[in-house]
Parts: C-alpha cells; sequence; structure tokens
C-alpha cells in the first residue's frame, strides 16, 4: 500500500516511513472521532488507519456513538470554540455531553491500545479512562484562537489531562494548554477518489450531468453548508466578478451526519442564489469524491472564503489539481496558500472578487500559480508527511514513557 | 577505505509555548529558547519552501517583513547559514543584528510562535565504500537523507564540512570535497541539490 505513493513522493522518503514505524511494531494505536462519513477527519482517518497497518503498526479506528441531542450539543461546542456568537454552553448541554461521553465510556473500548488519538472535542471526555502507561493525544481540528471563553474552560478542563496535543497552527494553541502540543497539518491523499487523476471526458461529463457548461469558466467553492464557510460572500463576490467577466458560480457541498445546521444553511443559500441560472448549488452525497474531483479539476479558480476554518483541506485539493486557490487570510487557509505565489489570500468579498477576476482573465498567472500550488502540497500536505508527523509524536511520546 | 553510513532526519514541530508580539520580547526569547528552536526557524522554510520562488530563507524574516522592518528581514535572511557551524554562532549574530539595526522595540506586532524541532535521526542501513556507491547512495536517498549530512550533520558536528565532503576528504577525493562544500543551498532546491551531487560525484 505504502508504495503506491512513489508516484508523488520519492522511494527514499517512503523508505524512511517503513524504518521509523519499524521501530513501533508491537505497540497498538486507536483513533476516536464522532463520524466515518463527511469532514477532513473521516477522510484523512479512511486512509491512516490502514496506511500504519500496512507499515506494520496495529491501528484501529473507533467511532463514537450519540444521536441528535448530542450532535446539537457538540455542533454548539464546535462553534463556540471557533467564535463565539452569543449563545453559550447552558448546564442542559454540559449534562447532555456528560451523558453521553459516559455512555461511550462502556462503547469504545481503549483499554488494549497504548496510544490513543482523541479526534476533536465530541469524544474528548474519554480521557477519564485513560490507563496507566497509555499515552493520549488529543487531536484538535478547528481554530480556538477566539473561541467563547467558557466553551473553552469546559474544554480545557479535560485536554489537560492528555499527555499531549496536536493543532494545525500555533495560532490555534491556547494559553491554558499545560501539556506539550505539537503543530501539525492535516493532509490530503492523491489516491483517494477525490484527488486521483480522472480522464477529461469524466470531468466533462460529470460537469454536464450537473448542468455546468464546460465551456465558461468555473468559479468553486467546495465546503459543507455552513455559516463558518460564508457562502454568501462568494455569491457576493462573484456577482461583482460578473459584472465584467463572464463565469459560473458552484458552491458544491453536503451535510455531514455530525451537522444538523447544514440543511438550514442549504435553504438560505438557495434562497440568496436568487434565480441566477449561473450559480449552482449542489448538494451533493457525502460520497460524491468523483464530482467533487471533476469539479475541482474543470474549476478556472478555487474559492475558499471561510470565516473561521481549522485548516479547510479543499484548499489542498484545489492546489493539488494544479488550480490557484483564492482564499481567507485566516487559520489554515493561510498556511496552505503562499499569497501571489500559489495562490491569493484575500480579506474581503471585494478582494476576492479581484483576484478571481485576474485569474480569470490571466491564463498564464493561473497556470504559473497553479503548477507551484500542486508542488506546495506535494512537499508538505501529501498523507505521507502527516502518517510521519504521527509517527514521530508516537516515537517521542513513547520514549518519553 | 571508511565506510559512508547514509542517515535520515525526520522531524516534527513542537510549540515551546513561547510568542513575542513585540521586537523586544523577540530579541529575548531568541537568547533563551533551545538551539532545536532557532534551527527550526532558520531551516524549515529551506526545508519546505526550496523549490518555490519566495521572499525570505526564514521565518523570522517574514515575521519582520510583516511588521515593517523590511531592513531586519533581509539581513535575517541573508545569513549565510553554511558560513556558521553552530547554532549557537547563528543565534549571537542574529542577537548582534538585532541589537545594531533594531528599532521601535516596544511596538506591538502580530505574534511570533516559537516551534521547536523534533527530531529523529534514522539509519537508513545503506552504506558506500567508494565513490561509486556513494553516488549510487545519493541516487537512492530522499531530501531529508540529503539535507540531514548536507545541513544537520554540520551543526550537530559543529564542523566547516558537511558529512559527504568530510568523507570524500577522507578518502583523498579533496576536490569533490570542496566542490560539494561549496554549493549554494539558497540557490538550488532540494532536489537540484540531488542533481548537483551526482554530477560532481560523476565527473
Amino acid at each position: 500500500m505504502i508504495e503506491e505513493y512513489a508516484k508523488y513522493v520519492d522511494s527514499g522518503t517512503l523508505k524512511e516511513l517503513e524504518i521509523i514505524a519499524k521501530d513501533l511494531r508491537g505497540i497498538k494505536v486507536l483513533h476516536v472521532n464522532s463520524t466515518k462519513v463527511g469532514g477532513g477527519v473521516a477522510e484523512i482517518l479512511h486512509r491512516l488507519v490502514p496506511l500504519m497497518n500496512d507499515l506494520g503498526i496495529e491501528c484501529h479506528w473507533e467511532v463514537i456513538k450519540g444521536d441528535k441531542d448530542f450532535f446539537k450539543v457538540t455542533k454548539k461546542i464546535h462553534n463556540l470554540l471557533h467564535m463565539p456568537d452569543g449563545r453559550s454552553l447552558d448546564p442542559e448541554d454540559v449534562l447532555t455531553y456528560m451523558k453521553y461521553t459516559f455512555e461511550n465510556l462502556s462503547y469504545v473500548d481503549t483499554d488494549p491500545y497504548d496510544v490513543v488519538f482523541i479526534h476533536d472535542p465530541q469524544p474528548l471526555g474519554l480521557v477519564v479512562k485513560k490507563r496507566p502507561g497509555q499515552r493520549w493525544i488529543w487531536r484538535c481540528h478547528i481554530d480556538v484562537s477566539s473561541p467563547d471563553e467558557a466553551t473553552w474552560k469546559f474544554v480545557e478542563s479535560f485536554v489537560n489531562g492528555y499527555d499531549a496535543a496536536i493543532f494545525h497552527i500555533p495560532e490555534f494553541v491556547r494559553e491554558g494548554v499545560r501539556i506539550p502540543t505539537y503543530i501539525i497539518p492535516p493532509s490530503i491523499d492523491p489516491l483517494h477518489d477525490k484527488n486521483r487523476e480522472i480522464e477529461a471526458d469524466l470531468v466533462e461529463s460529470t460537469l454536464t450531468r450537473l448542468g455546468i457548461d464546460p465551456e465558461r469558466p468555473i468559479v468553486l467553492q467546495v465546503s459543507r453548508f455552513d455559516r463558518l464557510k460564508d457562502p454568501f460572500g462568494v455569491i457576493e463576490a462573484y456577482r461583482i466578478v460578473r459584472r465584467r467577466v463572464d463565469c459560473q458560480l458552484v458552491l458544491a457541498g453536503s451535510f455531514a451526519s455530525d451537522d444538523p445546521e447544514g440543511e438550514e444553511v442549504y435553504r438560505e443559500v438557495i434562497e440568496a442564489k436568487g434565480d441566477d441560472p449561473d450559480i449552482h448549488v449542489l448538494n451533493l452525497p457525502p460520497d460524491s469524491h468523483l464530482e467533487i474531483n471533476a469539479l475541482q479539476r474543470a474549476a478556472s479558480v478555487v474559492v475558499q472564503k471561510s470565516i473561521r476554518e481549522g485548516f479547510g483541506l479543499v484548499v489542498s485539493e484545489g492546489m493539488w489539481k494544479g488550480k490557484p486557490v483564492v482564499g481567507s487570510n485566516i487559520g489554515g487557509i493561510r498556511r496552505q496558500i503562499i499569497n501571489g505565489v500559489t495562490g491569493y489570500l484575500v480579506n474581503s468579498n471585494e478582494g476576492a472578487a479581484f483576484r478571481i477576476k485576474q485569474l480569470i482573465v490571466d491564463e498564464d498567472l493561473r497556470h504559473r500559480l497553479g503548477r507551484n500550488a500542486r508542488e506546495r502540497v506535494r512537499h508538505s500536505f501529501l498523507i505521507t508527511r502527516h502518517l510521519k508527523d504521527y509517527l514521530i509524536v508516537i516515537h517521542s511520546l513513547l520514549e518519553g514513557s | 577505505m571508511p565506510e559512508f553510513r547514509f542517515k535520515s532526519e525526520l522531524w516534527t514541530a513542537q510549540y515551546t509555548g513561547i510568542k513575542a508580539i513585540t521586537l523586544g520580547t523577540f530579541l529575548k526569547a531568541l537568547k533563551e529558547v533551545d538551539d532545536d528552536t532557532i534551527y527550526y526557524h532558520l531551516y524549515r522554510n529551506m526545508f519546505e519552501y526550496h523549490f518555490l520562488p519566495t521572499d525570505y530563507w526564514n521565518s523570522f524574516s517574514y515575521w519582520f517583513a510583516e511588521n515593517g522592518y523590511p531592513v531586519l528581514a533581509e539581513k535575517f535572511s541573508a545569513l549565510d547559514l553554511l558560513e556558521c557551524v553552530c547554532i549557537s554562532d547563528i543565534r549571537d549574530e542574529m542577537v548582534r543584528i538585532l541589537e545594531r539595526e533594531g528599532h521601535s522595540f516596544d511596538k506591538i506586532c502580530k505574534p511570533f510562535y516559537f516551534i521547536r524541532a523534533v527530531r529523529k535521526v534514522v539509519d537508513l542501513g545503506l552504506v558506500a565504500r567508494d565513490l561509486k556507491e556513494l553516488r549510487e547512495g545519493i541516487e537512492r536517498v530522499g531530501i531529508h537523507s540529503l539535507f540531514y549530512h548536507i545541513v544537520t550533520s554540520r551543526l550537530v558536528h559543529c564542523s566547516p564540512l558537511n558529512d559527504f565532503s568530510r568523507w570524500l576528504t577522507e578518502i583523498g577525493e579533496v576536490k569533490k570535497a570542496e566542490e560539494v562544500n561549496r554549493i549554494d543551498l539558497m540557490s538550488v532546491s532540494l532536489y537540484q541539490l540531488k542533481d548537483r551531487l551526482i554530477n560532481i560525484l560523476e565527473t
């Protein structure tokens, strides 16, 4: 399996992964998150877990259980960790969270493992099960740089029970975190259906099937229907672009099982689109990987105009397809885009419109930035680099034991 | 003939918990953080962006530029990392530049986060006993390994010679050793470095 990456990563680097993993043979690793489908975390784990096994490290993946009430609370926590929104975590929310955490303590068996990775806040409370000798790592995939303080305090009380935490960028590390913190960006898998090479015919037929004109420029944002992804700002930027330059806007996303707000935001986006036939709002099933792949390959410009973003792997996905990305100058997006070299960082709808226009009109610029973008991802945001980082963290924590 | 053992170094990043929001606090931190932290900020860009036309050679310079200290940005970026044989030399030089050229030490800036490189050296199990085997080895290993032998091991050993040059000198290939040691890492990508090394060993 690991050798399949030789097409993208030099064989020497793959050999290094095998060597470092060899030292860890015999240990058991568990990853725990809240959904098998939808969102970047599940996508990464779908590939990372088999890769660790392929390298001889026994690795498993468990998903906590919860119903609509639980995920409503965890979505609220998620939003409040991203930014205050006038709400607060009330005692009933805490009770719901604790009730499901308690149920999951017996549902998820963490005892047989030497190293346990807990992803995001939903399963965070499982740490009370940590037994001596184990190493527990909290993997935070969200931007907690300016959260609702009370919500963060609730989360922090669990976080400091871990042996280490991993954040995407240092800006996300809160001062109350007193455990070792590693800075590890996430990654994309070049072999995943969403990223692998596909035929031009498939790209064209997909566009036709989705009602998009393959002959006209496409501006694309891929993201779940979430206000934090600012689909309304993208529509406004597109409308500014359309005053001077012909193009179509595609907003493609899906509903994740742990996100109860998706449908509501989707309806609002449809309303904002109005009767413009060149705005395509696509609510795709979560497994529409080839469709997303085709859309990204067909796009002239990929946009990621999030207000808050844990990392925004879709940026790397677009870059991997040789597309310059116009992204908000925030969080993980800033880490992926090198302004003027692989795409553009923008701070407003107007700024986004200016760069989108520039890239649609100037083909040379588009191709030059696109080439750089692909190289950037090849070097820094592929899953093999992510795997290497995790192996070093495991080494480092076990050596310290 | 002595053996050349190919090694490689893999790193990940750990936040030190130290951040600077003024030039003054930056200078203080620069004097205090450990060598692996200086190493991370000096070499991370060389490693991550070596193939892209970026403006500066290290994270320090980007921070200076972003916060209105263009002269410091240029001077830090122009530091010839191959002239310095250990991190403490580079640190001393950076402190000197800051104390000489710095101004507005209390101005509030965007935070600079000091990150430490968590390093793991691995033996690749590959050995060269002559020039041909060294060349073949270089062809086989990844860019992390080249980076280790050309950059990191010099700093670890506080030596003016990189590993390849030291070994080439030991086997009497002094001219090749000098050529390898003269390669300007600031002007080639690590992929180009591999080609240059192979070229030198072939001639």
